[in-house]
């Protein structure tokens, strides 16, 4: 692979080149076309940035997307980040992004929307076809879907007397001791409101001061993570025996050795969007890389790492079977759960997350 | 931090002022230069976005004052870091005097004891905490097994924690210049103190302590005025009501976007700094 930087006003000159030389075979190239000769011309030599949430997470997506396009196309695909909301505004907003392809999730992706920052997704390049219309946006595409679960620390719960519902996390009294609850307004209300016996289908729109009620009854039961690996680290060092985590969290801290269940009744899905911002250089090549990630294999290969759910279906077939009963979109997961509304969220998030932070100090 | 600690003294009753600009001032324009751009440029027009986010007007400002949220938050770190500040006295005063009175080889292992975990990234030494600090960390741990408390403490998570991780991470700057102040008080004074009849503790209160009032007084202007930014440090073992006024702006820049009240609390952090911070070089400035 060359380290050329070619500058995108030179690639209609690098491609007719090409073409000349390849015998027209290329013009075919769509993106995401299988065969690398045809790719391996459009695409050599250039540069993509991808930027995600550092850690394991961003390693592994590495390993199953870059990579496989790297190799596809002899594209470099920079990683940077971690993703950092205020900076990729200025980013943006400064005409010069320097992140081409950004893995955000969806609270952010409804807030960009309405400052439109980021590109349309071009389904000319994007074969959105293939991805659960669920987790598609005209701005995004999910490449990932993960949840909320209750999880319990199996040595102060023995599975089968342990807490299985929101209910229970909520229930000091058959439960008691600490819990580790999400620093973060959505998804608490939510989970306050559903285990206040609010059903599914009536959560929305919220019935927000019954939810800080609720939640009033276990704040001083409380303490508060507000990154993942904080999550984990409550969990298995027992400061609580019960909590919120991400699904793939707990399938990471249990490959570890950590003591702890998941229970997937009532779990709360989000999806993480690729997302193009507006004004970078090349919107092509990152559209490109957006598609090779929502290819089957590469999907599977992702969740078979980390227990992150596909967005196309057709990757459930290549998942390894212990894997299955860990994602939030295997179906009998998925039935049990519900997606996070953020065409509720994208109104309310700024007035509830500031009565949220209000709350806490009160 | 020792020499520009020195200096600050050291220039306020020393350094003459001269009335025509002098050709050495020139020296100072490089740096003047890169803090004008890279830092006062972008700092006013952020502080103007107080202003002008999303329209002209004082919109931000009004929301400052009815929403109990900032008021809160900025009382939180007022609180805060004055805690901080008064525990880094009582603990850093007597160890400046120890450095400060030791022989020279002792005198350089302390000072290196101190600066050891102030070159130390803060973000482990805040984890560090995480791990004595938790109910079932090392200090919980000892504890129980001597017998000492029945349940584990709540030591993190809550203002403790706080004050515990800010102490720990602050108290150089107060050590350090004090340590500076202390090192060059005449031994002769507290010696006529005693010879003409004073006991050692009015000798330290009348003589020794006035002399070192200018060493605390930068210390504790360092301390509180970092602790003011506090970040870090009340996130990860703070509870759910020790929320800190910088973690309200990175809130509102960060997740919501809202450049102007974010500018707004910011321009308030500011002003308020700068208030202490001249009445705190009045105190120290000799008339």
């Amino acid at each position: 692979m060359t380290e050329t930087k070619q500058k995108w006003s030179n690639l209609t000159l690098d491609r007719r080149h090409f073409l000349a030389a390849s015998g027209g075979a290329a013009a075919l190239g769509l993106a995401g076309a299988r065969t690398p000769a045809m790719g391996q011309g459009k695409y050599a030599g250039q540069k993509v940035v991808f930027a995600s949430w550092g850690g394991s997470y961003q390693d592994a997506q590495k390993v199953s997307f870059c990579d496989a396009l790297a190799k596809k196309t002899g594209v470099t695909v920079v990683q940077d980040g971690p993703v950092d909301y205020a900076k990729l505004r200025v980013m943006i907003q400064g005409g010069s992004p320097t992140w081409d392809v950004v893995d955000v999730t969806v609270d952010f992706l409804y807030a960009a929307n309405q400052d439109k920052l980021f590109d349309k997704i071009d389904t000319k390049i994007v074969d959105v076809n293939r991805v659960d219309k669920n987790y598609v946006n005209e701005f995004g595409v999910g490449d990932i879907v993960s949840s909320y679960n209750v999880s319990y620390n199996t040595t102060i719960f023995p599975t089968g007397k342990n807490p299985k519902t929101w209910a229970d996390l909520f229930d000091v009294q058959r439960f008691p001791g600490r819990r580790s609850l999400r620093d973060r307004v959505s998804p608490m209300l939510e989970l306050a409101l559903l285990a206040d016996g609010v059903e599914i289908e009536h959560l929305y729109p919220l019935d927000v001061d019954r939810a800080f009620k609720k939640l009033d009854t276990i704040k001083s039961h409380a303490i508060w993570w507000t990154t993942n690996s904080q999550s984990q680290q409550f969990m298995i060092d027992g400061e609580a025996g019960v909590g919120v985590m991400i699904n793939g969290r707990i399938f990471d801290a249990v490959q570890k050795g950590g003591k702890l269940g998941i229970e997937w009744h009532q779990n709360m899905q989000l999806v993480d969007y690729l997302v193009v911002p507006r004004g970078v250089k090349n919107p092509d090549l990152a559209m490109a890389l957006i598609n090779e990630m929502t290819l089957p294999e590469h999907q599977a290969k992702i969740a078979d790492l980390m227990a992150l759910a596909p967005t196309n279906p057709d990757a459930f077939k290549l998942i390894s079977p212990s894997v299955l009963p860990w994602l939030s979109t295997t179906p009998a997961n998925a039935q049990q759960g519900f997606l996070v509304n953020w065409d509720y969220w994208k109104d309310q998030y700024k007035p509830l997350a500031e009565r949220w932070e209000a709350w806490k100090l009160s | 931090m020792e020499m520009a600690a020195g200096t600050v003294t050291q220039s306020r009753s020393q350094l003459p002022r001269r009335p025509t600009i002098d050709v050495r001032s020139w020296l100072v324009a490089p740096a003047a230069a890169v803090l004008i751009i890279a830092f006062i440029y972008p700092v006013c027009q952020f502080l103007l976005r107080s202003f002008s986010d999303p329209v002209w007007g004082l919109q931000n400002f009004r929301a400052l004052i009815h929403q109990p949220l900032y008021m809160r938050a900025l009382t939180n770190t007022l609180v805060v870091s004055g805690t901080v500040t008064l525990f880094c006295i009582v603990l850093g005063y007597p160890l400046a005097y120890t450095i400060a009175n030791a022989g020279p080889r002792l005198r350089r292992l302390l000072v290196f004891a101190v600066l050891v975990p102030f070159w130390s990234s803060l973000l482990v030494r805040t984890f560090a905490w995480m791990v004595l600090l938790q109910q079932t960390g090392l200090i919980n741990h000892v504890l129980l097994q001597l017998g000492l408390i029945d349940a584990p403490l709540t030591l993190i998570y809550n203002r403790i924690g706080v004050v515990i991780g800010m102490v720990h991470i602050l108290l150089p700057f107060m050590i350090l210049p004090l340590y500076s102040v202390l090192l060059r008080i005449d031994p002769s004074y507290t010696s006529a103190a005693a010879s003409l009849g004073a006991p050692p503790v009015s000798s330290f209160l009348r003589v020794y302590l006035p002399l070192s009032l200018p060493g605390v007084l930068t210390g504790t202007l360092l301390v509180f005025v970092i602790g003011l930014g506090y970040f870090i440090t009340p996130a990860l073992l703070g509870g759910p009501g020790d929320t800190m006024i910088a973690q309200i702006i990175a809130m509102e820049v960060g997740d919501f976007g809202r450049w102007g009240i974010a500018g707004a609390v910011a321009l308030v952090l500011l002003l308020g700094t700068s208030v202490i911070f001249v009445l705190v070089q009045r105190l120290t400035t000799p008339r």
